[in-house]
């Protein structure tokens, strides 16, 4: 069959027309091989226009579609419809961006015509060397693997099985609950933790559709959106547990900044400086003590101890500390209370109220330099005043706010998932207004202070939103259409270095030890091409960005 | 220190002989056979006609009389030979190899990319005095013998082929055993063993490794220094020559589009290489398209192309063994040229090629915090 392409151009209403001579691309373009028709349209992407391509298709027997019109990431799709309304295949289409590469960005309307001619020539010159791809439609799973037994692992699993989902929950420690279980109360309210936490936990355990491992870790993530493939070991087993999952949550959490690091506040040197999670804990306990029994007379509460190592603010270390004044002067009825601070982040509507309640009941000293030693058994706080004036204060007890990090092993599962570690090395969500919860890799999602330090109310918003994402978009007996613009490895071509397997971002390249070669599993490649570029022999290629397709179109650009 | 050691090595064996190097190793290998530690030997074997030498696997130990482990050329890159050798399986034979430390180094490369087998292969290298251009050994071979023997003995680079003239890794232990014989007494040689199967093929002959090697580390530091040196003044000329598209279109104007030099290097793995293939051949119509455009095009066409595409695709595993300079009938300093190249590309990734084979090929993999000073000017 003879090949017949049709080369559309948009005027974009004034968008395109006022910048670009689309005349004169006409006359460019219409003496190209192949080139069966060339005309110039108002809008496009309007329904009179969808239909007036669909028409011109059918009218002239086109096989090969070009339309020069705006962004790919706007319209490709609308024009991949009208070819398969038409009855020709999608990909025998390509569209050119004369609008933001053109039109909206060269001030010389020559110039901007001589682009654009460019750009469909090469745009004609690779749709010649398209070849027609079929789609494909794949069942998917709607099960959901939560990453972390903490409150916002929890909450994200409630959330989901409330819907009938399955949910697959692994905690690494022995037992569910995070660090919440470690706190007395909560700020600002003040009610007990173990009642949240309690309660959520007896849910999940009530529900069937719920499968908790604890003391495991997930080892493998394989695999795509809808269509995960899942190793989880636990302690003292041999053989890791394996299962399918359609979309995976992350709820890892963090920890708290080990105050070592930052050597002149004593900790770990001086028996009664502790971190915020030991007074937590020792809190809980139900004393209040110093190493030698006795009740503390007087504490001081150094905030933000880590944040110019960290370089962050950790955002609820200012509130926990306000809790912890709560708890001292409820415990300890004659207690002195000092809080040794440089800025306070007291943000939103309820925060500033339990300031204002709280900082009758002690003192906010605003310094910088603090440096404890120890003195005749007492602790001593070295520190500069506002005014920068040197000043001490002798204490018993000394706790360090410290600032929050992500969990120590956060990179190594940053790798098994293939997500992004941002600043601080919390995981990367994809865009901090546009996908808050969701990451660059689809399917997976990123709740809770594994993200980025956050009190519980914010956490239970993500995992709420992440839940409300999975639902919207995993749905029962709904089919989801994997990518087909997808590698291919050349058998002939290959030569084994197995360089293509390290590469592969979502381990769907195996190696055929009898023929000592690389195969690609096509149903799940995402086409992401890193293979094709590492590929030494030049064996791996991705469909529709072939060798010839990009080379012609390249020297049709540069003629 | 690390460029000429994958580790330190401080013990070894201090071994006395009667017999020359040559010898000496061949002395080793009969005596690994007889007692069964190795099935068989590959090793450089003269060729009958005597105008070459040629990778053998003996398995007959009569025939190791003919074997000649520093011969005065690299006809073939060891490596080639141990990857056509395995690169299908490993098999049920152990094998000694010898070869010179950048053959070993080009064997690891590829082991890294899976193009060998070393299961059974026990790398044996031993320090390299350089090899002759095969072109001047092939005047007069018998006299080139002389020359090289002579050479070696006063231990006089000048006859040697340029790139072993300014190796610095001519002593570098990345194979399993290592013969020394810098700084060793009149009389002795050293073996030292730089890996668990080198220990344990000492083991089996009852050669035990707790001798003082200070000596040979002390002298091969020596001339890793001197040749270092050399190394790096050679490139920075040669740098001056090269550098700018004129200058490289100079150096590159003879090349005659043989590809020997792809076809000699350990490196090129490639089954079909991408310049061998339909992907650089174009229609009459793309030619004349160029012509117009320059006013005129080359034919052949790409030779430029070629060396640089081979550089990006190999330099960062190159280990400047001059094989590929060797072939080259137009005498291009092309070997001289991809080890400057090798040097620099291989210090931006804080890597060696065939130093180790746990260190792997930058390509595969990824760290976010690198190469700043690739980055767009701030």
């Amino acid at each position: 069959m003879t090949m017949k392409i049709g080369v559309y151009i948009c005027e974009c209403g004034p968008n395109i027309s006022e910048k670009v001579d689309i005349d004169k691309v006409i006359d460019a373009v219409s003496s190209m091989s192949d080139v069966a028709v060339v005309d110039r349209y108002k809008l496009l992407c309007s329904s009179d226009g969808k239909k007036f391509l669909e028409e011109e298709i059918k009218k002239h027997g086109l096989t090969h579609l070009v339309v020069s019109a705006c962004s790919p990431k706007q319209h490709e799709k609308t024009f991949m419809e009208v070819c398969e309304n038409a009855g020709i295949n999608p990909y025998l289409f390509q569209i050119v961006n004369i609008r933001e590469q053109c039109a909206w960005i060269t001030e010389d309307k020559d110039e901007a015509t001589e682009k654009a001619i460019r750009l469909t020539k090469a745009a004609i010159r690779r749709v010649r060397y398209h070849a027609p791809l079929e789609k494909k439609e794949i069942e998917c799973n709607t099960d959901v693997l939560v990453i972390g037994g903490g409150i916002a692992g929890i909450e994200a699993s409630l959330q989901l099985v409330s819907a009938n989902r399955k949910v697959y929950l692994v905690e690494k420690t022995q037992s569910i609950g995070g660090l919440l279980t470690n706190f007395e109360k909560t700020f600002p309210d003040m009610q007990p933790s173990s009642a949240l936490i309690n309660q959520k936990i007896q849910s999940l355990n009530n529900n069937e559709n719920i499968k908790v491992f604890t003391d495991s870790e997930v080892e493998e993530v394989l695999g795509f959106f809808g269509n995960f493939e899942i190793k989880v070991k636990k302690k003292a087993e041999e053989e890791p547990i394996e299962f399918d999952v359609g979309a995976v949550v992350v709820a890892t959490g963090s920890n708290i900044f080990d105050p070592k690091k930052t050597p002149q506040y004593g900790y770990g040197k001086f028996d009664n400086v502790i971190n915020s999670l030991e007074f937590e804990k020792m809190n809980l306990s139900g004393k209040i003590s110093l190493k030698n029994g006795k009740i503390p007379k007087s504490v001081a509460i150094i905030h933000c101890v880590g944040r110019n190592e960290k370089k962050y603010c950790s955002e609820i270390c200012c509130m926990y500390s306000l809790k912890f004044v709560r708890y001292l002067t409820n415990k300890i009825p004659d207690v002195k209370v000092s809080n040794f601070y440089s800025d306070l982040c007291l943000p939103g509507k309820s925060y500033q109220k339990f300031y204002e309640q709280t900082k009758g009941n002690t003192d906010f000293v605003r310094s910088m330099d603090v440096k404890i030693t120890e003195k005749d058994g007492k602790l001593n706080i070295e520190y500069k005043d506002e005014t920068g004036k040197k000043s001490d204060l002798s204490v018993d007890m000394v706790i360090l706010s410290s600032a929050i990090e992500p969990t120590s092993d956060a990179s190594k599962l940053a790798e098994i998932i293939g997500m992004s570690q941002g600043d601080g090395g919390f995981f990367a969500e994809e865009h901090e207004k546009l996908g808050p919860v969701s990451t660059s890799t689809e399917g997976v999602y990123v709740v809770g202070s594994s993200q980025d330090p956050k009190s519980i109310s914010e956490t239970m918003v993500q995992s709420e939103a992440a839940a409300g994402e999975i639902l919207s978009s995993l749905v029962p007996g709904k089919k989801i259409e994997p990518e087909v613009k997808v590698s291919h490895i050349s058998e002939s071509l290959c030569t084994g270095c197995k360089t293509c397997l390290s590469v592969c971002s979502y381990g769907v390249i195996t190696f055929n030890e009898e023929k000592k070669i690389s195969v690609v599993n096509e149903a799940i490649c995402r086409g992401c091409g890193n293979c094709a570029a590492a590929c030494p022999s030049g064996a791996a290629t991705i469909k529709h960005f072939t060798f010839d397709q990009i080379y012609q179109e390249l020297m049709e650009a540069v003629k | 220190m690390s460029k000429v050691e994958g580790t330190p090595i401080t013990k070894g064996a201090i071994i006395s002989t009667k017999l020359n190097t040559n010898e000496s190793i061949i002395e080793f290998l009969k005596k690994a056979m007889d007692k069964k530690v190795f099935d068989a030997v590959l090793v450089p074997v003269r060729v009958p006609a005597g105008d070459s030498f040629a990778y053998v696997l003996i398995e007959d130990k009569s025939l190791l009389k003919d074997a000649a482990p520093l011969s005065p050329i690299m006809s073939v890159q060891g490596a080639k030979a141990i990857s056509g050798m395995t690169k299908l399986g490993k098999g049920n034979m152990k094998i000694g190899a010898v070869m010179r430390p950048c053959e070993i180094r080009a064997t690891v490369e590829l082991t890294k990319i899976n193009q060998t087998n070393l299961e059974n292969i026990t790398l044996i290298s031993m320090d390299c005095p350089g090899v002759m251009p095969i072109s001047d050994f092939l005047k007069d071979p018998e006299k080139s013998m002389k020359i090289y023997e002579d050479a070696v003995k006063r231990s006089d680079d000048k006859i040697m082929r340029p790139v072993c003239q300014i190796c610095d890794k001519s002593s570098m232990v990345s194979g399993d055993l290592h013969i020394g014989t810098l700084g060793a007494k009149k009389g002795t040689f050293f073996i030292v063993s730089n890996s668990q199967k080198g220990n344990e093929v000492m083991n089996k002959l009852g050669i035990e490794l707790k001798d003082n090697v200070d000596d040979w580390r002390n002298k091969v530091q020596d001339v890793f220094e001197e040749k270092h040196k050399k190394r790096e003044k050679s490139h920075k000329d040669l740098k001056a020559k090269t550098t700018g598209l004129d200058n490289l279109i100079n150096t590159f104007s003879k090349c005659i589009n043989c590809h020997n030099c792809m076809k000699v290097c350990p490196i090129c793995y490639c089954r079909l290489c991408y310049f061998d293939s339909d992907k650089v051949k174009h229609t009459s119509e793309d030619y004349l398209d160029q012509a117009e455009r320059k006013g005129s095009i080359r034919f052949l066409p790409d030779t430029l192309l070629f060396h640089m595409g081979r550089m990006m695709h190999m330099s960062l595993s190159c280990v400047s063994c001059g094989s590929c300079e060797d072939a080259c009938p137009m005498s291009i300093p092309v070997a001289q040229i991809f080890s400057m190249v090798a040097d620099e590309t291989q210090d931006l990734f804080d890597y060696v090629s065939g130093r180790s084979l746990d260190e792997p090929i930058p390509l595969v993999g990824y760290k976010e915090d690198e190469l700043h000073e690739m980055e767009d000017a701030k």
